[in-house]
């Protein structure tokens, strides 16, 4: 098989089923063989070259999910340079924020060009005043009419830069070759092998400046010439029960997803949209992308048994940008495993002791063909199974580095080993995810730094300056993540400002990053936890106040589900209307 | 359309997708109040675009802030 994604599009379009096809809001389809996909992305390779694009340039792509994309996507393959997938504005989301988030991942990426959708492009301006990439902002329509012939490329050039976080301070740009890309893929085909009898077709609504979505999805299907049914996010978002119905009409074997998808389902996909569906063709239903939660897969599993849903298809599984995707699969045939620890052992002793009414873990799986796996302590020294400690993976696929940030390369890849960030532990050869060893919040698939949501409590009155934590986790039983903030009074806040803390604190973090907080707990001046050098301890905050250690908390106020958050912020704006009025 | 209706369908679309159950007033704004990430921002303006069939592009969206000005651009988008 080809080391590049190059060789594939060239060898693609020589099978009747090999092609993408956009499902639209109607569920009308349209279809793009691969040979097809190729000629316009030739025709914009032509275009890229004679506007100045030089092999190795960094083109930015920002398109919803469609054509252009990947008209775009592999025409700067072809003209030898590297795609930068980001992403497209939030529906509804504040403007200057994404704006000047885009502009830094442009200068971090160095990106020459961007090419956007003309929606998009309209609203740029100031990204591209701020990031001034030197041959702007164009979009497919208006690059040069030129037939300029492809670049070679070669296995050990870039294939590919993705981020690896989402709202952070500081978002890293992860460089893969088209080695490292390869591999990956040829890991991941080997999961869904085609016979004469079946032929695999993946069906996703991910992004496409997502790695699950463009190395799990994409990536596999050209190379194996084969279907790809995609539907945009927002499509997915607003009408869940679209991805099931795609899986079903166009015969889907295979769909990635993480938790919050599953769980979305189970709460928005009514009887009647189901009718006449069949999900007993899907083969792999992925899992995975944030932690996997044991009551959604039950809930899955149970909600759509009626409609052909086999439970050993629901598959978790592990890995991360900076591994290209996959790091452990779990065994595909069988229906997911769980097992119960002794939480004090998880937490204070970091050994995995089974207890029947602990912590309910999901196992991972093993290693993908091709990686092995370390459990190492702070020191970097290896522990024995059921030992809790780092994640540390190796494989062929790992990234070359962080583009232009030697030191954060040197922290992640040590030896030829890349250190996840993640804690676990193995037994019986699978791996067991525990929490998270680095700073960073995950919520609905994306990572979150989360020194941003601390500082935008600064300015909230009643805040001990520089005394703010965020961190997240999964508590058992619940459908997804939950974000908690705990943050110091000072000694010199009145007993309004006290009082007024938690949803001073929800509002700013809101303003700011768009995240809800979903606990914020109130302490004494000096209760967190810090380093012997004054820097808090966000992993030990988070274990203490799981453990009940961290000095009584004010009431807190677990606002998860939509209803209950909506009625408690609505007291809260009528108080405000009161008071605006008076 | 009045505003009033148009109103009184966010409302509905709120209810429905959003779990929101109390009135809903222009004032409130989308993110602050009503506690919208982004996940809850796309619900709201796919559905408002569904009922009302109409299309909001990025330039109009992101002037939006508060339940009022979602209403005042659906109101001009039905009237182009």
């Amino acid at each position: 098989m080809s080391e590049t994604i190059n060789g594939w599009l060239f060898a693609a379009g020589r099978h009747p089923e090999g092609g993408l096809r956009f499902v639209d809001r109607s569920e009308a389809a349209t279809w793009f063989g691969w040979g097809e996909v190729r000629e316009r992305a030739l025709a914009v390779c032509g275009g890229l070259r004679s506007l100045g694009v030089q092999p190795g340039d960094r083109v930015a792509l920002i398109f919803p999910t469609g054509i252009e994309f990947f008209e775009g996507f592999f025409g700067a393959l072809l003209a030898g340079a590297v795609p930068v997938p980001l992403y497209p504005p939030v529906r509804l989301g504040r403007m200057s924020e994404y704006l000047h988030r885009t502009a830094r991942m442009l200068e971090r990426s160095g990106s020459r060009l961007v090419l956007a959708d003309s929606r998009v492009r309209r609203i740029l301006g100031e990204t591209i005043a701020e990031a001034r990439p030197d041959l702007g902002c164009r979009t497919i329509g208006d690059l040069p009419g030129s037939a300029m012939e492809p670049v070679a490329v070669a296995p050990a050039d870039l294939g590919l830069i993705q981020f690896s976080s989402g709202t952070t301070v500081d978002p890293k740009p992860v460089a893969l070759s088209h080695r490292a890309i390869a591999a990956q893929v040829d890991i991941l085909n080997g999961f869904w092998r085609d016979t004469d009898e079946l032929r695999h077709s993946c069906v996703s609504w991910l992004p496409l400046y997502h790695d699950m979505g463009l190395i799990g999805c994409v990536f596999p299907a050209l190379s194996r010439d084969a279907t790809l049914t995609l539907l945009g996010p927002e499509l997915f978002v607003a009408r869940p029960a679209l991805w099931l119905r795609a899986l079903s009409r166009h015969r889907g074997t295979i769909s990635p997803a993480p938790n919050f998808a599953y769980s979305l389902c189970v709460t928005r996909v009514s009887d009647a949209e189901m009718e006449g569906a069949d999900l007993s063709g899907w083969r792999t239903a992925l899992n995975g992308a944030e932690s996997v939660a044991p009551s959604v897969l039950r809930a899955f599993c149970d909600r759509f048994a009626r409609w052909g849903f086999r439970p050993e298809a629901l598959t978790p599984v592990y890995g991360l940008s900076e591994a290209a995707l996959a790091v452990t699969f779990s065994d595909l045939d069988r229906p997911f495993r769980g097992r119960r620890f002794d939480r004090e052992g998880l937490s204070r002793d970091r050994v995995a002791r089974e207890a029947p009414d602990g912590r309910e873990i999901v196992s991972v799986g093993r290693a993908v063909p091709g990686f092995r796996l370390r459990i190492v302590d702070e020191m970097g020294c290896d522990l024995p199974d059921g030992r809790v400690g780092r994640v540390w993976a190796r494989g062929p696929s790992l990234m070359d580095g962080y583009l232009g940030d030697p030191e954060a390369t040197a922290r992640a890849l040590r030896d030829g080993w890349l250190d996840t960030g993640d804690l676990g532990f193995l037994r019986e050869g699978e791996l067991y995810l525990t929490g998270r060893a680095k700073d960073v919040v995950i919520l609905r698939g994306r990572n979150y730094a989360p020194d941003e949501i601390e500082r935008s409590v600064e300015a909230v009155p009643g805040v001990r300056s520089g005394c703010a934590v965020a961190a997240s986790w999964l508590p058992e039983d619940a459908p997804g993540e939950v974000l908690a903030l705990f943050v110091e009074a000072s000694r010199a806040a009145t007993a309004v400002e006290r009082e007024a803390l938690p949803e001073a604190c929800r509002e700013a973090v809101l303003g700011a990053t768009g995240l809800a907080v979903d606990r914020v707990v109130v302490l004494a001046p000096g209760t967190l936890p810090r380093t012997s050098s004054g820097k808090l301890r966000r992993a030990e905050t988070l274990r203490l106040y799981l453990a009940e250690e961290l000095t009584a908390p004010d009431p807190v106020t677990p606002l998860r589900l939509a209803g209950a958050m909506a009625r408690s912020s609505l007291a809260y704006a009528k108080m405000r209307f009161e008071r605006r009025g008076g | 359309m009045s505003e009033a209706e148009i109103l009184a369908g966010v409302a509905e679309v709120a209810r429905v997708h959003l779990g929101w159950e109390d009135p809903l007033t222009p004032d409130m704004r989308l993110v602050e109040d009503l506690r919208l990430d982004s996940i809850r921002l796309l619900t709201l303006a796919v559905e408002v675009e569904n009922r009302f069939r109409v299309r909001l592009d990025e330039l109009d969206e992101g002037g939006i802030e508060t339940v009022g000005d979602l209403v005042a651009t659906v109101r001009r988008k039905l009237g182009e």
